[in-house]
Order: structure tokens, then C-alpha cells, then sequence
């Protein structure tokens, strides 16, 4: 389960069930394109936006592999996978049979392991494991 | 219409496939179909999404008569599959359907307009955190009633039953819609009598044109319906609906079909349906 250091109970976060991990975002990078991603409430107020989008978050930096490998962890944790198990940068976490929970969970323990808040918008782009190492890293530089 | 109301379920811890009864099972599925379930990393993962497919198929080809092999299931960019199609299921105004899986049970829900969506959930101990530690994670995707009303319950094991009975509930109406992630779930609200007369607040409206049900599916699993307006849905999931516009005299004809019990199938059952073998499932009265 998450790292379960007394986390604060008012962690703001966005709410994400799991599909975008285990549907959507594998797609989107293949097309290119951000999805209609916000609920249909029949509301004005939400906005539908489509617009093209890079492939990768970032081209040019790359996460650190200690990085990488915290994100491996928190992540083997999460989803009871064995110490051994192949999870690397590459790891997709749809295919690492993340469900909704997990993935609230691993989300939030990766903004507790590193200190940062991860907005709905760029959670969207995370992919694999490298994704989200290479978004912890842009999110820390920022702060 | 009630032809198009469904509900399947397998109890996949009964079905134990050698290696070789895996790849027969998964060569009935198109080349796509297979791709997706080779890239999960767990075998449980992996017989979850196969199940899954077989599901869709054979619900497809039983319930709409389509040969099998003129199926074609894609997903939206979000990740809700859906029927390609052009000219099927003509008796059913918007046929369209939902899966889901979790623990031992895959299952299948269809409806012939409403929108449908189904989750499953299991009762799962938190293995390292107290339960209260556990759903505080997830404490903003209730809203103050809901969680009140959790929290508010007389024991941890009642507590976490409570959780996960609403979350079944949020994630089958995010399904329903075909979203990809649900922004405000907090603002998505249920109200019920004793987990009966389910209906929600969205934004503190009263949306009566959604309809859910809670049943429980044995050994510590839940499964929800949710039924709704195809106009909800979200635009990359409504531009596969054969129809979003009904008329409030047709979509209550939809909206209020009896919500049927779910009936257990068996994996080897779905692989002679997709075999193109009839099976006859007693009391069951498609077959009769």
C-alpha cells in the first residue's frame, strides 16, 4: 500500500480514477491528442478542449535513475508486485493491473515521496513509469 | 427491449487454464484483442482482460446475433469499449454495454438505450494502514454527507464497507459516461435507503434520469449498475452511441426496463459460445 508516513489529510488532489492509467493514456500518446477528458455534467462552466499535445512530456530531460527507481518502488509496493519483478521506466502502470484505487494511492504517495502536488492535467500525460519520474523531476525543479 | 438488458458474471477463481488452454482461449479473440491481454505483466491480469473480452464477444454475438467474426469492439481514448457496427442491433434503440472486473469476478452489463455502467469492488483489508488511514487517500472524492455517513459508521469493518459500496457507485457512473477521469466526484453525490433507492446529486441537483443498483455478488464483492442518459456521456464515448437524443416518453421506457439479476456464466460456456456451439444453461430462458 502507500507509503503511509501520517499523511496530511487535507492533500488536495484531484479526483482519478483509474482509467486514465489503464485506458487512455497509452492511446494518447499514440495519437497525439488530449482527450475530452472532464465530465459531461451538462455544465457551461467545464470546458471540452482538444488540442494537440506533445508525444512526450519532455524530450530533452530525462529523469535521474534514482528517480525512476523510487517511482519502480512506490509502485512495486502498491501493487504487491515481488521485489524481482520487472518494473522499469518503460513499465506501463495500465499494464501493471493498476486499478482505481492503486492508482489514487500511487499518486499520492509519489507527491508525498517527493515533496510536490501532481495537477490533473499533466497526470493525464503519465504513461509509464518513466513519465511520471520525468514529471516528479519538472514538478521538484519548479518549486 | 428487455432482450438488451443483461447481466453476466464469472467467478474466474474457478477457472484455472494450462498454459496452452490460455492461448487456445485467447486465438478465439482478433489479433488487437490479443495484443492487449499479452502486455499485462500479472497472469491474474492477464485472465481478468481475456475473460473480459470473451465477454464482450460472446454477449455481442448471443444477445445481437452478429457473426462472429463481423465483431468488431473498439475503445474511446478513454478506454470504454464499444460495438463498431454500423447496422447492429437495430431492434435496440442504443445498444451499448460496460465491463468490469475485480478480484474473482469478471462482468458484463448491457442495456438497449440507457447508458449502462458497471464496477466491481471487493472487500480488501488494508494490509499495511488502519482503515481510517486507508480512505482518508480518497477523501475527496466523497462529499461531506457521503462522508460523514461512512465515517460515521459503527465499526472499521462497517466503515470500509461503506467506502468501498460508494466508491462501486461513483466508479459505475463515471463508466456509464465513458470519462477517462472524473473531475469533481466530491460533487457527484449519493442518497440512499439502506443501499436501495439509489439516486444522485450532481452539483445539488437531483438527476433523476440516472438509476443505480448495489448487489452484492458473494464472498466480499460488490457489483453496481449505473443507467443514464446517453446525452451524458462524454463526446468521444456519445459519438459511438447509434443515438443520444431520446424523448422523455422513450427514454423513460429505457430508463425504467427491470434491472435483472446477474447470471454466472462459465469461462468454458463464453469459449463455446464464441465456438458457435449452442449451450443450454438451465432456468435460463433465452434458451427456452
Amino acid at each position: 500500500m502507500a507509503a503511509t508516513t501520517g499523511a496530511s489529510p487535507l492533500i488536495s488532489m484531484h479526483s482519478r480514477p483509474s482509467h486514465f492509467f489503464q485506458h487512455g493514456l497509452a492511446t494518447l500518446r499514440v495519437s497525439g491528442l488530449k482527450p475530452v477528458s472532464l465530465s459531461y455534467y451538462g455544465r457551461s462552466s467545464l470546458s471540452f478542449r482538444m488540442r494537440p499535445l506533445p508525444v512526450r512530456l519532455q524530450v530533452s530531460c530525462a529523469a535521474k535513475p534514482e528517480t525512476v527507481e523510487k517511482v519502480c518502488n512506490i509502485v512495486k509496493k502498491q501493487l504487491a508486485l515481488p521485489d524481482d519483478s520487472t518494473v522499469t521506466g518503460e513499465s506501463k502502470f495500465a499494464a501493471l493491473g493498476a486499478d482505481s484505487l492503486d492508482t489514487v494511492e500511487i499518486v499520492m504517495g509519489l507527491e508525498e515521496e517527493f515533496g510536490i502536488s501532481v495537477e490533473e492535467e499533466s497526470a493525464q500525460s503519465i504513461a509509464t513509469v518513466q513519465d511520471a519520474a520525468d514529471l516528479i523531476e519538472k514538478l521538484i525543479e519548479k518549486k | 427491449m428487455e432482450k438488451g438488458v443483461h447481466r453476466w458474471v464469472v467467478d474466474i477463481s474457478k477457472w484455472d487454464p494450462s498454459p496452452n488452454d490460455f492461448c487456445s482461449a485467447l486465438s478465439l479473440l482478433p489479433q488487437h484483442q490479443r495484443s492487449f491481454v499479452k502486455r499485462f505483466v500479472r497472469m491474474e491480469d492477464r485472465k481478468q482482460a481475456l475473460v473480459s473480452r470473451l465477454l464482450q464477444y460472446a454477449l455481442v454475438h448471443e444477445v445481437l446475433g452478429i457473426p462472429f467474426d463481423e465483431i468488431t469492439i473498439n475503445r474511446t481514448l478513454e478506454g470504454k469499449p464499444y460495438l463498431e457496427n454500423d447496422n447492429a442491433g437495430l431492434e435496440f434503440p442504443n445498444f451499448n454495454f460496460n465491463v468490469s472486473h475485480h478480484g474473482d469476478y469478471v462482468a458484463i452489463a448491457s442495456e438497449p438505450l440507457c447508458l449502462v455502467g458497471l464496477d466491481i469492488v471487493s472487500y480488501d483489508i488494508p494490509p499495511k494502514e488502519t482503515v481510517l488511514e486507508f480512505i482518508q487517500n480518497f477523501s475527496s472524492y466523497f462529499s461531506s454527507l457521503e462522508w460523514d455517513n461512512i465515517v460515521n459508521t459503527g465499526s472499521c469493518d462497517g466503515i470500509l464497507a461503506e467506502f468501498y459500496r460508494y466508491w462501486c457507485l461513483k466508479e459505475a457512473y463515471v463508466k456509464a459516461i465513458g470519462s477517462g477521469l472524473a473531475y469533481g466526484l466530491d460533487k457527484v453525490e449519493f442518497h440512499h435507503t439502506k443501499w436501495t433507492n439509489i439516486s444522485v446529486e450532481i452539483y445539488g441537483e437531483d438527476r433523476r434520469e440516472w438509476r443505480f443498483w448495489l448487489f452484492e455478488l458473494g464472498k466480499g464483492h460488490w457489483a453496481s449498475i449505473a443507467r443514464g442518459h446517453p446525452r451524458s456521456a462524454t463526446e468521444s464515448y456519445r459519438k459511438t452511441l447509434k443515438g443520444s437524443e431520446f424523448n422523455l416518453e422513450e427514454y423513460h421506457k429505457g430508463l425504467n426496463l427491470p434491472n435483472v439479476d446477474f447470471v454466472s456464466r462459465t469461462v468454458e460456456e463464453l469459449i463455446s459460445v464464441l465456438h458457435g456451439e449452442a449451450y443450454n444453461i438451465p432456468g435460463d430462458e433465452r434458451n427456452a
